[in-house]
């Protein structure tokens, strides 16, 4: 089992590789540096070509990524240019309204997705199920920055019920943390839920279909008990993998929520370093994005093994 | 029974008059001053650095005032009173031999003196980082003749050089501070300065902490807070609900879209000040289209200013007849801006020879406001002949593609110096090298008039030459001159005592909480 | 899940092994709605062909007099905020978004055809570096991807239809891999390779026809999930360039009037959204239709 698990790791760091030398490229291939858009106010060409040799902005790029490459053997992602500090706590410092965006968002999608795939599933080609698969269908055709302003629109300027914007750490702040998260959650957890339903309701349509499940039924169990015993439990599986793909994804994908309910988190964290041309900054955030991805995916897959043992990794 | 206090909203301010604010104890009313409270502000961004020297930002700016100190400092009119420095002379035109104030001590208790003055000056022109360095290149030595006065020794004659004291580069940071905290200070100002209120704690993109100096020398009014604590919040529809919703008491600026809706609003005070900003479009006189003035005269007479200012900065601000604000003392009310003539377009079109009409690329910033307004540049352009497309960047690049002169038109947005040399000087001298002169403008007569405005010290005579230089600006067209902005600041009723000065700084020292 | 991110990684595939009952009765519910996802698209087309000819006004005409007019006789969605008729400009921004839509999924899944077909054949070490780097493109969040490759390539409908083609190039490249390695192993096959046959000519008598299928399938089903995320780009900035109109661009210019004129973001967002579902539909259906095949 280690030796899975580090096998499949060894294998993620040409990728890693690819990765980082990639956006290294892209970065430097965009006009304007970082320099220049620091000291926007300061035409005193002097003082930034200094700046830039004291960053290392004026050796060739092959020599610049090897530099990161070699300090990040050491363990060190770098500091951003524009305050300082060291790349870790800048995305630590970012990783929590991310995080707790993700949790509250996959909390409110399981709430809605369950329900309405088993009732679907069950019901199946009835009204219920006709409603479950157009909301899940809407859900999915939702321009999520349409959804977003739609919630603001009618809870926030309509309403006055919720703040439409900006963060409070519900940690700190309690309720009204937690009211500050609320839209943007809903934003992402009806998305998700979308596309959870769907998983889990075709899932269990083909579980249900199963000749075990039929035999239960046969056995006159109620249907309850057939549900709950026997098939969720099966048909889960897939949407542990659904997921656990989109775990990694909301942290670091939810660059429009993040932008129109203006949160501090890791997606916006990424787009205003590469406005900003903050070179170690965006290279250490992408690396610990994808780092946080591939990680997410194994564990996927060894939970995977977990649930159902005629999977085991190989 | 609490009266209502309404502050004064700025009037015209061609004739000369600033915004005012309720200043304390200055109209009728049952309540003055208090003491106490926390005042908080919301910003665009987080701050940089706490480090004068070294900072490029505007916003650091702001803080600054409040806990450093310049020698001398703005009033209303932008006119140059007393900091720091008590008083000053000029022997000759290089000598500046400021008298100190005494009994000044940092809040690490130090004293403030002309060995502490020399100290920063020496830091601004010699530490490697130092973005100050062409702000003070015109000082050549710094002489303590004795504690309490400082003698500044200049290259040359520069008349501006009083008012680039009143921000940054005239601080004064505690050498002890600097030298047992070294690059520290970035984070820490803590004992740092002398002003009315001192730096606590700063936890980036959260929040700024400063807290009232019981000890702070000026004894006539503030401060009055208890503390002041700064909020970095970039989005700008968030700032202004977290002040409606009363959750920050202040906000440095309300989009113009924003400003009629804001002003209804009972909970919230909106105070109009007129900033030293101008807002242009540089024009590459290096290639073509604009290495031909007729053509550049003709994109000039095809902009219709006062619909720009209407129809995109829905009246927050004042057509601009060149780089001087009207704020400034120097600002000619003489010369209009340049007014739209077709006429004259096909005119000036059959002079450049391009009697058809031509095409060119507008480089302009990814925002809201500069696409509208691009836009409707380009259509008002359109009914002239003339196809402009609208290329879009973000402020990284255009500050590059502006320095390496890769652009037709750029738009070019200056946030504005006190001293009118501050809003010329760099964009219209003839600079070999990578400049503010994007442009690329080399102007004998100009170049004259721009060091002559350096050399001579009264301010009418140098009023003159700024009119002389504006006159040729509208001539040469290195930039089209939009607008200068109106920067409106919003306030929860609560506050009061505000008193805005045009360079945008909010200094808090007079303000209090109802 | 943020729909947009959502909308750049390829659709769940078809759940296999239905039953035939529920099958054929899910056939059935499905068809009922595919003709009006036809219906959509056909619309969407006409629309975006006529455009000069439907949209009452000039979709690039200020009327700075009469900005943020609400939706009426003369305006029938209203005026933004440049006093341009909101109508004018949904209509002009139909052809964007299908452009954007069907572009940037031709040329993911040529370059995914290509890449696929390149590493299922070499197998080995070529293998091992194109599915390596299609990894590299999938382990990043596809919305980030996307803005890091407009920042480079430059803002403007190009820039979006190649980074868009990036993004989605893995899904096809796996999809075209997955043909030629089952289809390399079959018995005609071997025995054609055993006569001398080139790859090349096995590539095109065998493995393109069976590919076209599950390529056509995968691509149908991302055309809307293209369009949507060309409205994400156009939303962040990045995109369309002004004044020409795009949904998401005009959804982004109308965020700070929500509480003025709400209707210059729902009137292009209600467009985006009907669009988007109507051609969900038929991707929907081509898959069904072509179900059995795929299996085949």
């Amino acid at each position: 089992m280690a030796e899975v698990v580090l096998r499949r790791l060894l294998a993620t760091v040409p990728v890693l590789l690819l990765v980082t030398a990639g956006v290294f490229a892209l970065l430097h291939l965009t006009p304007g540096d970082p320099v220049d858009a620091m000291m926007a106010e300061s035409a005193d060409a002097s003082t930034k070509e200094s700046l830039r040799r004291e960053l290392g902005l004026d050796r060739p790029i092959a020599v610049q990524y090897a530099a990161w490459m070699g300090r990040l053997l050491r363990g060190d992602l770098g500091r951003s240019i524009r305050n300082g500090e060291p790349v870790l706590e800048n995305v630590s410092r970012r990783i929590r309204p991310s995080l707790q965006l993700a949790l509250l968002a996959m909390a409110i999608a399981l709430t809605i997705a369950f329900p309405v795939a088993i009732a679907s599933a069950v019901r199946h080609n009835t009204g219920v199920d006709r409603l479950g698969t157009t909301f899940a269908l809407f859900g999915i055709c939702m321009p999520n920055f349409l959804l977003a302003l739609l919630l603001i629109f009618v809870f926030g300027v309509t309403l006055r019920w919720l703040p439409i914007s900006g963060y409070l750490d519900p940690l700190e702040e309690g309720w009204s943390g937690l009211r500050s998260l609320i839209l943007p959650a809903v934003t992402l957890g009806l998305a998700l839920a979308a596309v959870i339903t769907r998983t889990l309701r075709s899932s269990l349509l083909e579980v249900l279909a199963e000749d075990y499940v039929r035999t239960a039924r046969a056995k006159g169990l109620s249907e309850w008990v057939v549900i709950r015993g026997h098939v969720l439990k099966n048909a889960l599986i897939p949407v542990v993998t659904v997921l656990g793909l989109q775990l990694g994804t909301l942290i670091g994908g939810a660059v429009i929520t993040e932008y129109v309910f203006a949160l501090p988190g890791v997606g916006r964290l990424v787009v205003d370093a590469v406005f900003a041309r903050d070179y170690p900054l965006v290279q250490g955030v992408i690396l610990l994005i994808a780092l946080g991805f591939i990680v997410s995916n194994l564990l996927v897959d060894l939970l995977y093994g977990y649930i159902d043992p005629r999977i085991r990794l190989r | 029974m609490v009266t209502r206090r309404d502050f004064v909203k700025s009037c015209a301010v061609a004739s000369g008059a600033a915004v005012v604010g309720l200043r304390p104890g200055a109209a009728a009313a049952a309540d003055g001053p208090k003491k106490g409270g926390t005042l908080r502000v919301g910003f665009y961004i987080e701050a940089a650095t706490m480090d004068p020297h070294l900072s490029g930002s505007k916003v650091d700016r702001q803080v600054y005032h409040n806990i450093y100190e310049p020698l001398v400092t703005l009033d209303t009119r932008l006119g140059i009173k007393p900091g720091l420095a008590e008083s000053w002379s000029q022997p000759d035109p290089k000598t500046l031999v400021f008298k100190l104030r005494r009994g000044v001590k940092f809040h690490d208790g130090t004293d403030f003196n002309a060995e502490a003055a020399k100290f920063n000056f020496d830091r601004m022109k010699t530490e490697p980082k130092s973005i100050r360095k062409g702000e003070v290149a015109n000082i050549d030595t710094v002489e303590v003749v004795d504690a309490a006065t400082l003698k500044v020794n200049l290259k040359k004659a520069d008349a501006s050089l009083l008012a680039t004291l009143t921000d940054r580069a005239g601080m004064m940071i505690s050498p002890k501070v600097v030298q047992e905290r070294g690059v520290e200070l970035g984070r820490n100002a803590r004992g740092a300065g002398t002003g009315p209120f001192e730096f606590v704690e700063w936890v980036k993109d959260d929040h700024l902490l400063i807290k009232r100096n019981e000890s702070y020398w000026n004894k006539q009014g503030g401060p009055y807070l208890e503390r002041v604590r700064y909020r970095p919040i970039p989005d700008d529809t968030v700032k202004l609900q977290s002040l409606q919703g009363g959750e920050i008491d202040v906000i440095d600026y309300v989009q113009p879209r924003d400003v009629a809706a804001v002003k209804t609003d009972k909970n919230v005070t909106v105070v109009d000040v007129p900033s030293l900003a101008d807002f242009a479009y540089q024009l590459n006189h290096g290639r073509p289209p604009f290495n031909v003035k007729p053509l550049r005269q003709a994109v000039a007479y095809a902009i219709d200013l006062d619909q720009i200012v209407k129809g995109v900065w829905l009246n927050v601000g004042y057509p601009a007849n060149g780089p001087i604000p009207p704020t400034s003392w120097a600002y000619d009310k003489a010369i209009p801006p340049i007014k739209r003539d077709l006429a004259k377009v096909k005119a000036r079109l059959a002079e450049g020879g391009k009697p058809g009409g031509f095409e060119f690329t507008m480089t302009t910033n990814n925002i809201p406001l500069s696409v509208q307004e691009a836009e409707v540049i380009q259509a008002q352009l359109r009914e002239a002949g003339i196809t402009m497309k609208i290329r879009l960047v973000d402020a990284s690049t255009l500050i590059s593609d502006g320095n390496a002169k890769n652009f037709e038109m750029i738009s070019f947005q200056w946030s504005g110096r006190p001293d009118p040399d501050g809003n010329v000087y760099q964009f219209f001298k003839t600079t070999p090298g990578t400049s503010f002169n994007w442009s690329g403008i080399s102007h004998p007569q100009l170049d004259a008039l721009l060091d002559r405005s350096r050399e001579v010290s009264a301010q009418a005579e140098r009023k003159k030459i700024f009119s002389e230089v504006t006159k040729i600006l509208q001539d040469e067209l290195p930039m089209i001159f939009i607008v200068h902005p109106i920067e409106p600041k919003a306030f929860s009723q609560r506050v009061q005592g505000y008193e805005a000065i045009p360079d945008g700084m909010m200094r808090f020292k007079d303000v209090w909480l109802k | 899940m943020d729909t947009s991110t959502r909308a750049f990684v390829f659709a769940e595939p078809a759940p296999a092994g239905s039953d035939r009952r529920w099958g054929a009765l899910r056939r059935a519910a499905r068809a009922r709605l595919a003709p009006f996802g036809a219906a959509v698209l056909l619309a969407a087309i006409v629309v975006a062909l006529a455009a000069p000819l439907l949209s009452p006004y000039d979709p690039l005409a200020q009327d700075l007099g009469n900005v943020l007019a609400r939706p009426g006789r003369v305006h029938w969605l209203g005026t933004d905020n440049v006093g341009r008729d909101v109508l004018s400009r949904v209509i002009w921004g139909t052809r964007v978004s299908l452009v954007a839509g069907f572009v940037s999924v031709a040329i993911a899944a040529a370059a995914g055809g290509v890449l696929g077909m390149l590493a299922g054949y070499a197998g080995g070490r070529a293998d091992g570096v194109v599915m390596r780097l299609m990894d590299a493109v999938l382990s990043l969040p596809p919305l980030v991807l996307a803005l890091a490759l407009g920042a480079v390539l430059g803002a403007g409908l190009t820039g979006v239809l190649l980074a868009l083609g990036v993004v989605y190039t893995p899904a096809f490249a796996r999809l075209m891999r997955g043909q030629v390695l089952s289809v390399k192993t079959r018995d005609y096959v071997e025995a054609a390779r055993a006569l001398g046959a080139s790859g090349w000519w096995i590539a095109r008598r065998h493995v393109l026809p069976n590919a076209a299928t599950p390529i056509v399938v995968q691509a149908s089903l991302s055309v809307a999930f293209a369009i949507l995320a060309e409205a994400s780009l156009s939303f962040l900035g990045l995109g369309i360039q002004p004044p020409a109109a795009s949904w998401g661009s005009m959804i982004n210019a109308g965020r700070g009037y929500l509480q003025q004129a709400p209707w210059i973001v729902f009137g292009p967002g209600a467009a985006l959204f009907v669009t988007v579902v109507g051609l969900n539909f038929v991707g929907d259906a081509i898959r069904d239709g072509l179900d059995p095949r795929l299996r085949g």
